[in-house]
């Protein structure tokens, strides 16, 4: 039997935490390598709830890591954050993530 | 990279992801996706077999408009398994068909004298390889499920497919390319059947060197694919231009459109037959003698001629549309 794909789940909360500036935002490719996101207003008592679909197994702690310090970096807050993972490096996650955010500054990514 | 509508027009057409080329094919602001990321219907196949899934499924699918016309768009993501159809991607796309062609029959049963620049139109823009071996059974249906909405949408809805990703369009889905009313491409675009990578592994590199970029391009590329007849307009690869490419398409009566279609009537097979049996008179050892045949003394220049250079002096096949 082949390998499933795997899910991990993260609660984190940062240090000084601000709401997330949209209800909702997609952005990014599932291409070799890469990946894509969904983040979305959710009431969580301050925290951040991310969901991880990736096919790499052994890199649990390293999402971690990756994702406590976006979390810590942008103060976000009461957000469900989905990333489809298709390989990405923890250096094309960090950037696609700060990408994402940077897209609401911009007005756009906002897809229904 | 904003996905405003006016900095999409003047992108590559080719290096667009499937969303902003859909956003930027319909009217500025008319493009509204259906089962879109945020309705998460990502292939329930993959996971199984430990493959990365897309909330998309790799296809934008949605409704905009093109000047007085309703627009009903499909746009494949090539870097999504290769833009393969799976299970929920053949739905989405057989779907948005289906909805144009109902959209069409709501409209005149309201309005029987509805003029032809106001009635529905599909646009797909093709970039896949055809079948996801994944779940190949539902794809090939989906392949099916497609041939026969585009069978019912003709003498209604024209159906016109774009070509320009970076993957072509290719297997199945080459066939289903054939099927549609008119083709766009740029000369990146590349379309064909067994993909250039399957013949080499299949038949050998001496039968055809997928690595070997010239020899894929004369034998799949826009360029060739317009003097063979098989594409109907040749666009610059920006999305601007595959837009105004679809709005000449779209301003046309549907009798007219249906003229570009390439294949689907007896005639057309009967002339497709006659250049066939000229071409084999000659006996081609490269897509470069077909050139020179349809009347390009100079073929090799074609390789590099700019666009507009190209339009103009190429003669194309005599069963050409």
């Amino acid at each position: 039997m082949a390998k499933k794909l795997r899910e991990l789940t993260f609660e984190l909360k940062a240090e000084s935490p601000s709401a997330l500036p949209t209800d909702f935002l997609h952005y990014g490719v599932v291409g070799s390598g890469d990946m894509e996101v969904i983040m979305e207003h959710q009431e969580l008592a301050g925290a951040v709830r991310i969901i991880v679909r990736t096919p790499v197994a052994g890199f649990d702690e390293v999402w971690r890591r990756v994702l406590e310090r976006f979390v810590n970096q942008t103060g976000m807050a009461d957000a469900r954050i989905e990333i489809n993972d298709n390989n990405a490096t923890p250096v094309v996650v960090t950037l696609r993530l700060h990408q994402a955010l940077a897209e609401i500054a911009e007005g756009g990514a906002r897809h229904v | 990279m904003s996905s405003d509508w006016e900095t999409l027009q003047n992108r590559s057409f080719l290096e667009s992801n499937a969303r902003a080329r859909a956003i930027g094919l319909a009217d500025p602001g008319t493009f509204t996706e259906l089962a879109g990321p945020r309705c998460r219907l990502s292939s329930p196949h993959l996971p199984l077999l430990g493959e990365a899934v897309e909330f998309d499924d790799g296809i934008v699918t949605g409704v905009g408009r093109h000047g007085s016309r309703p627009l009903f768009i499909a746009s494949q993501e090539g870097r999504f398994v290769g833009g393969s159809v799976g299970e929920v991607h053949g739905a989405k796309l057989v779907n948005i068909v289906r909805m144009a062609h109902q959209a069409y029959d709501r409209m005149l049963a309201e309005t029987p004298e509805l003029p032809e620049e106001r009635r529905p139109a599909v646009v797909i823009s093709f970039e896949t390889g055809g079948v996801r071996l994944h779940e190949a059974n539902a794809g090939l249906l989906a392949h099916a499920e497609l041939m026969d909405q585009f069978q019912d949408c003709k003498g209604k809805v024209p159906v016109i497919g774009i070509i320009g990703g970076r993957v072509g369009c290719f297997g199945g889905m080459g066939f289903v390319a054939a099927a549609t009313d008119a083709i766009i491409m740029s000369p990146f675009g590349r379309l064909g059947l067994t993909g250039p990578e399957v013949i080499e592994e299949e038949m050998g590199k001496d039968e055809f060197d997928a690595s070997d970029r010239a020899l894929v391009y004369r034998v799949t590329g826009g360029k060739h694919k317009y003097i063979m007849g098989d594409c109907n307009l040749l666009v610059e690869d920006t999305i601007a231009a595959f837009r105004q490419g679809l709005g000449k398409v779209l301003a046309m009566s549907y009798a007219e459109i249906d003229r570009l279609r390439r294949i689907g009537s007896l005639d057309k097979v009967k002339a497709q037959l006659r250049t066939l049996a000229a071409l084999v008179e000659i006996a081609p050892r490269d897509s470069r003698d077909v050139w020179t045949f349809a009347g390009n003394p100079a073929a090799e220049t074609l390789v590099d001629m700019k666009l507009d250079d190209f339009l103009r002096t190429v003669k194309r096949l005599e069963n050409a549309s």
